[in-house]
């Protein structure tokens, strides 16, 4: 299987699963794989494409780029996480069907 | 079948693996040993590739750090269940079409220009990542190092109240 088949195969999966789950818990896990399946394909096509000549230290640029997705998603699951149990907390469930606050 | 299309087929598989177990199981400790083997074999791409310092950076930072978190926040969230938490799962068709319509779409459109094989290396080394960090990406450094002071601050300011 090619690298752009198995990364969009993971993302898809996770994709399939924010779509599904009904647990926020679930839903930020799923989104985690997309995240990582994204970070894969940026890092497997910077390494099998032929490097670009007239950008300074390009492998490096492509490595720092990754670690800033990875210092994105670390914030990004921080947060979610933080306010998965302020609404736990709250209305006493994380089944995101229950939460219909806004839906009037 | 060489070493190499050997290791990328296993790790290839892990991912896949690790993904499939992240999405469908009904047991959420499953679903995080599922989520630990995905990223688990993301940091094999990595070090597979030759981008050693990020591999240990995915290994520190989300195997050591998020998976951490994702199994404290588990902790407070459903304490008082009786047993293994289950989790609710509403399979239907129009998910499987979204998704699967995405992969399609994407895997058509970049097939192209995507690269056939799954061998080669990044050219760098962790002289070259502090050069880049410290020079030409040091404003991207510095709003990452906010970012994540803000988001220090946001956690505290939304779980840090007194429980009612």
């Amino acid at each position: 299987m090619s690298l752009l088949v198995v990364s969009m195969l993971l993302f898809s999966v996770g994709l399939y699963g924010v779509l599904t789950r009904r647990d926020l818990v679930a839903v930020l896990a799923s989104i985690e794989v997309m995240l990582g399946s994204a970070t894969l394909l940026l890092i497997g096509m910077a390494a099998s494409s032929a490097p670009i000549a007239d950008l300074d230290l390009a492998g490096a640029r492509i490595e720092v780029t990754a670690m800033l997705i990875i210092v994105l998603a670390a914030a990004e699951a921080a947060i979610g996480l933080a306010l998965v149990v302020a609404v736990a907390r709250r209305f006493r469930s994380t089944n995101i069907d229950e939460l219909t606050g806004l839906g009037g | 079948m060489t070493g190499d299309a050997i290791v990328y087929a296993v790790l290839a598989g892990v991912a896949i693996a690790g993904g499939l177990i992240t999405v469908f199981t009904r047991d959420i400790t499953r679903m995080m040993i599922g989520l630990g083997a995905f990223l688990l074999a993301l940091a094999g791409f990595f070090v597979y590739w030759g981008a050693v310092f990020l591999g240990a950076v995915q290994l520190f930072v989300y195997v050591g750090g998020v998976l951490v978190l994702f199994v404290f926040a588990i902790m407070l969230v459903h304490r008082g269940s009786d047993g293994s938490p289950r989790l609710e799962t509403r399979h239907d068709v129009a998910a499987l079409t979204v998704a699967g319509g995405v992969f399609f779409m994407v895997v058509s459109t970049l097939q192209d220009v995507a690269p056939r094989g799954v061998e080669g290396a990044i050219d760098s080394d962790t002289d070259r990542i502090a050069e880049v960090f410290l020079g030409p990406m040091l404003t991207h450094f510095e709003m990452a190092g906010v970012l994540l002071l803000a988001v220090l601050v946001a956690v505290v300011v939304i779980v840090g109240g007194r429980e009612k």
